[in-house]
């Protein structure tokens, strides 16, 4: 199961090599690449970290950081000052 | 309660006390996250010229490398958990060698990129672009090496058989540190790399 994990994370992170690497990055695509960087950060706390089958309240919050700061970063993306 | 709550472990792994320093750490480190991505926003062109001078590969490569020695780290911890003794000493200490060796070139990786950005001349007050990586790279970086010197510790107390199938803690608190530093990785490398 961990092997899949590691795996997944690999992948993840080749895509969003490619997507700056081959500059592909547009408003859809920084969408993707922050709900990828979502899933990364949630599966090092799920398997890495071993929360996963902790009480609901250690996983939580990790899991919240991830959400808070994955939500700014997007809203500072999508509502530049200039 | 129900079957699944009983199921589960009441603690996160290693001593609690880490996991006291992991929340505190995860706060410091939203801030400066927080702090680049708001920054940003007042000058999306600085930011993307200067995000050109930094080496993606790079980024990339160290991603990978922590990534991989965190599971290299899991599977050190589950070979302590499941074999006896012997056997597992000898494997736990080979997975957090390779560990230590991915950490390691994350470090020269790391030192690589510092010195090619100060033979450029960039600095902490080149621009707020550069005052942010420097800062949220740096910040890391001392992370990764004192992640580094747990690691060693840990490798050390494997050889000598200290760690045993039902005592095994203080392997599973330097891992949960180590967790940390690829989980803080995960989001500084799209934010700083990649993201424009």
């Amino acid at each position: 199961m961990i092997q899949y994990i590691w795996l997944i994370l690999i992948a993840l992170t080749l895509f969003a090599f490619l997507l700056g690497w081959l500059e592909l990055m547009s408003s859809v695509m920084v969408i993707i690449l922050l709900i990828t960087t979502f899933i990364k950060g949630q599966l090092v706390i799920d398997y890495f970290m071993g929360l996963k089958n902790t009480h609901l309240k250690y996983r939580l919050i990790p899991t919240l950081w991830l959400t808070v700061v994955v939500s700014l970063i997007a809203l500072a993306y999508f509502f530049p000052a200039n | 309660m129900s079957i699944s709550q009983k199921n589960k472990a009441p603690y996160p792994p290693g001593d609690f006390g880490i996991w006291v320093i992991i929340y505190i750490e995860l706060i410091t480190f939203a801030l400066l996250f927080i702090g680049y991505a708001f920054a940003r926003r007042l000058d999306v062109e600085l930011f993307n010229q200067s995000q050109l001078l930094l080496d993606q590969r790079a980024g990339f490569i160290n991603t990978l490398i922590l990534i991989t020695s965190s599971y290299f780290v899991v599977k050190a911890i589950e070979s302590i958990k499941t074999l006896e003794l012997k056997k597992a000493s000898a494997l736990t200490s080979k997975w957090l060698l390779g560990a230590i060796i991915l950490g390691s070139s994350f470090i020269v990786i790391k030192i690589m990129e510092f010195s090619d950005k100060a033979e450029q001349g960039i600095n902490l007050s080149t621009n707020t672009f550069f005052m942010f990586y420097i800062l949220l790279t740096a910040f890391h970086f001392m992370h990764v090496i004192l992640g580094l010197i747990v690691l060693f510790i840990i490798y050390k107390k494997t050889k000598n058989q200290t760690y045993t199938q039902e005592n095994h803690l203080g392997m599973e608190t330097g891992a949960s540190y180590w967790h940390l530093v690829d989980l803080l990785w995960i989001v500084l490398f799209p934010l700083v790399y990649i993201l424009r």
